[in-house]
């Protein structure tokens, strides 16, 4: 027989107090319990979820960002890690990639540059008004 | 007390967009209470209502104001009503988890660090509505002839080096704090726009001693209820309001005599208020001072805020003299300093100096305690002051207290923003020996600034020692502050054994010479008595909770030890702490246990200018809205207020968006921030061109001591003199100048005097020209 837990067995097993598993349970980052009412119960699942959680908390992720993690990343086993790339569709024939993860600053920096891009590349567009072309 | 009893309005918030009924765990917040002059005993009453299929438990996040600590509770519905406990944090989540497990209501109202509290109500059922009435006490900033009144009806985000921020949905941002050093502590989602908040609202009474000269608010419209002598009950002049800035109120008195509250409390015992203007004590010592300014230029402060704390500091540079030396340190994520060392306040550095501050903007982090440590650098060991111009939107304030006592200089603090920063800023400036004012962005920030600095180069009085005499017991707790500044009454708390009459002494040194002063101790049964017990316990509170961790990186002092000191004092005086938590179970009939309760955080609204983007910008783009469709635009330089460096190596979803047509945003502060007022502009022009040698430029001696001439005329015209006034000290300055020229006449004396007196002379002198004519015109005018 699996194991279960009432509410707070769970928290003192996780070390995640109750009012943050309710919390976590109604941002719907955590399943609610197996049954309603007065048997409520947890099982490792959970466990494992909350650990999960806090992990990826301590890389740095929101609760609002775990939430919207697609699938958890056991789904993804045996492929590589995934990377996101952000594309900026500057004109209409100019796509930039670039890497999602960079630092706030870096970032920053980056968008600045691709501003002073997008604006003389969309001047420069071949619909736009192209006096400037030779 | 029948301040309790408030009508409630048939109030259904709808949505400014849609027009519809808008869903609110909580409804409204409505602020009742007294406010004397040596703090203010509130009650804040919350309604919630549940609109919900299933059982909700509501969690609402606040600030508390300064010196604050919560009381106790009454939570109340429909057949019930129970009274909070006070018990030990442990106990009181214990007993909370308890009660929410059995299906019971179940309320709990903690602190946590910085100040945040979580009122949290558990278990209200689908259509149920519930009150709770919470009963806190807070300190008021006290002027020599007043007092400022701050009450937090928002919550502004803070930077921390270790907070994630984002835009979770548009116009809503989220903080996550590190569990490790802020523990379970929920924060609220912040809204851009609190149209579709809570309702919120005041009803107080202001007693004071003597006559009140004014009653007035910078931020709410009032409507004064009934007026008496030192008494004055006032409230909102409207039905409602927006929980989109926090509540100010502005407290003059006719006389500034100060006051003695007595009164004796629940178990018989004397207690005592006393509240002794700095005039008593005496005049600052004329000597070199040495200041170094620190400026806050993180992102919060862009628009008005920074340009103003440059025109301030400005101005403040020209009312030293060349003995004076000051450094600079301007400070966000880094500190970046004027010069090294403290150099004197000559022509020269005064002019680099404005240099280096017009290259100043608002940008990144705010690392309080790094500046600090930098300010602490220049003075090189040296003993002094720091002026500290910062919104003090900070969390993690304990090792920021701790780096600030262990250098041993004092930072006066000028809180620019919202009140829930007081809480900070009062404790960090008590802690260190110095003075806090608090104002708005929408105030003249530049003038505070000037009259915050005018008060604070040398104290009037330092090594202050109190006793109570003529009573079996009695005694002062917390001990005097260090020092007592101009413009700052100093105010100290005491028992007594019972009733009676004795005396409070006090003793101290001012202008290198000892001073005395006796008074009066009157005590009589009733009175103010309980609610000074209480507002004595709030201090005592606090100050413990200031000292309680030692700098970052160093070993912490107290840990179990501290913790059980603050619960112990929190026992005494029947108050929470961090220690000690309020909590209350009620039995319903038909409670069902083991029901999960759904978990709603109540959104707040942002303190009106604080810049939503600088916040929650960045890492808006990534969560707001499906596939990125919903774009932040970057607002100028904002930058974001979060250090995300440590993101996850992978993400799981890629993010498309176009930088084509980004969304514009008016954020623009200056715009709603108050005009310059055109008078004071050219009052902080003229101060800011007094020179080193405290006398305004000219080609020739006699120039200059008729342009020194019309500048002191200008001041006395606006109210400033030797003694009184924002510019009191560039007053005195221009005098200085004039008594030590060469120049001597009868017209030059005579000037001298008014300035000292405060003596205006009629005349439209702001239009005269420094000429030899006008000694004529002046002769004429002073009937010499």
């Amino acid at each position: 027989m699996t194991k279960e837990w009432t509410l707070r067995e769970l928290a003192a097993e996780s070390g995640i107090p109750e009012r943050t598993i309710r919390f976590y349970i109604s941002k719907g980052i955590l399943d609610p319990p197996l049954r309603g009412g007065r048997g409520a119960a947890y099982g490792p699942d959970h466990l494992t979820r909350l650990q999960e959680i806090r992990g990826l908390q301590a890389k740095g992720l929101m609760l609002a960002e775990i939430a919207r993690l697609p699938e958890p990343p056991a789904a993804a086993a045996g492929l590589p890690a995934p990377s996101s790339w952000e594309s900026y569709a500057i004109a209409d024939d100019v796509i930039v990639w670039v890497r999602g993860e960079s630092s706030p600053w870096r970032a920053k920096h980056i968008r600045s540059a691709l501003r002073e891009f997008a604006s003389r590349i969309q001047k420069n567009s071949p619909k736009g008004d192209d006096n400037e072309r030779t | 007390m029948s301040a309790l009893e408030i009508a409630t309005h048939g109030f259904i918030p709808t949505s400014a967009v849609t027009g519809k009924e808008i869903k609110l765990a909580m409804q409204r917040l409505w602020l009742v209470g007294r406010i004397l002059p040596v703090g203010a005993r509130l009650l804040v009453r919350h309604t919630f209502r549940s609109e919900e299929e299933k059982p909700q438990e509501v969690i609402y996040a606040f600030g508390l104001p300064r010196d604050a600590a919560l009381r106790r509770f009454r939570i109340s519905g429909e057949g019930f009503s129970a009274r909070s406990e006070l018990r030990t944090v442990e106990k009181a989540v214990e007993a909370y988890e308890k009660g929410m497990e059995e299906g019971h209501l179940a309320a709990m109202a903690r602190q946590y660090q910085d100040g945040v509290v979580n009122l949290s109500v558990g278990n209200i059922r689908p259509g149920e509505e519930v009150t709770v009435l919470l009963e806190v006490l807070a300190g008021v900033e006290a002027h020599d002839d007043g007092l400022r009144f701050r009450f937090p009806f928002t919550l502004a985000p803070a930077y921390h080096s270790k907070a994630r921020m984002a835009e979770v949905r548009p116009g809503y941002g989220e903080i996550e704090l590190p569990g490790d050093e802020f523990g379970d502590v929920i924060l609220p989602q912040f809204a851009s726009d609190a149209s579709s908040l809570h309702e919120v609202g005041f009803d107080l009474s202001v007693t004071v001693p003597g006559p009140i000269s004014e009653v007035s608010s910078p931020s709410h419209p009032l409507r004064t209820v009934s007026r008496s002598h030192g008494h004055s009950r006032l409230s909102l002049a409207t039905a409602r309001d927006l929980p989109d800035r926090d509540l100010v109120i502005d407290v003059r008195s006719a006389d500034a005599k100060g006051a003695v509250l007595t009164g004796t409390d629940s178990q018989g015992k004397g207690r005592f208020a006393a509240l002794i203007p700095s005039p008593n004590f005496g005049e600052t010592a004329e000597e070199p001072r040495r200041i170094v300014f620190v400026l806050d230029r993180s992102g919060s402060m862009q628009g008005a805020p920074i340009a103003q704390a440059r025109k301030a500091l400005e101005a403040c540079l020209a009312a030293l003299s060349e003995e004076d030396r000051f450094g600079i340190v301007a400070f966000d994520n880094t500190a970046e300093v004027f010069k090294k060392d403290l150099v004197a306040a000559d022509m020269k550095n005064r002019e680099k100096a404005a240099e280096f501050l017009a290259k100043i903007d608002a940008r990144g982090g705010t690392e309080l305690a790094a500046a600090i440590q930098a300010a602490a650098k220049i003075f090189d060991r040296e003993a002094g002051d720091i002026m500290l111009l910062t919104d003090g939107q900070v969390s993690g304030i304990d090792p920021i207290i701790g780096t600030a006592r262990a250098t041993g200089l004092r930072v006066h603090c000028l809180g620019i923003g919202s009140a829930g920063q007081d809480f900070f800023l009062a404790r960090l400036a008590r802690e260190t020996g110095a003075v806090s004012r608090s104002v708005t962005p929408r105030e003249r920030v530049d003038l505070t600034a000037v009259d915050l600095f005018a008060s604070i180069g040398r104290p009037v009085a330092s090594d202050l020692k109190a006793r109570v005499e003529g009573f079996e017991e009695g005694s002062v707790s917390p001990a005097p502050p260090k020092y007592v500044f101009a413009g700052t009454p100093l105010l100290l708390f005491g028992e007594t054994s019972g009733q009676g009459e004795g005396r409070l002494l006090l003793e101290w040194t001012g202008h290198g010479q000892p001073g005395t002063l006796d008074l009066p101790l009157a005590i009589r049964g009733g009175g103010e008595g309980e609610t000074l017990r209480l507002l004595q316990g709030a201090r005592l509170i606090n100050d413990l909770e200031g000292q309680m961790e030692a700098p970052e990186g160093s070993e912490r002092r107290t840990g179990r030890r501290g913790l059980k000191m603050l619960e112990n004092l929190s026992q005494n005086y029947g108050l929470a702490s961090r220690a000690m938590a309020l909590v209350a179970v009620v039995e319903r009939k038909g409670d069902r246990p083991g029901e999960l309760a759904l978990t709603r955080v109540v959104p707040v609204g942002m303190p009106q200018d604080v810049n939503f983007a600088a916040y929650f910008a960045m890492r808006g783009q990534a969560l707001a809205g499906p596939g990125g469709l919903f774009e932040m635009s970057t607002i100028g330089d904002t930058c974001l207020r979060s250090d995300m460096a440590e993101l996850p190596e992978s993400r799981y979803s890629m993010r498309v968006k176009s930088l084509a047509g980004p969304v514009a945003r008016d954020l623009d502060i200056l715009k709603k921030s108050q005009k310059l007022d055109e008078a004071d502009a050219e009052l902080l022009t003229l101060a800011a061109r007094i020179e080193p040698d405290g006398g305004m430029p000219g080609k020739t001696e006699e120039e200059r001591a008729l342009a020194s001439i019309l500048a002191i005329l200008q001041f006395l015209a606006a109210g400033h003199s030797w003694r009184s006034g924002t510019f009191r000290k560039h007053v005195q300055r221009l005098v200085k100048f004039l008594e030590g020229g060469k120049l001597q006449n009868d017209t030059v004396r005579e000037i001298v005097k008014r300035a000292r007196t405060g003596n205006t002379l009629p005349g439209e002198w702001s239009k005269k020209k420094p000429e030899p004519s006008l000694w004529a015109e002046l002769a004429k005018a002073l009937g010499i």
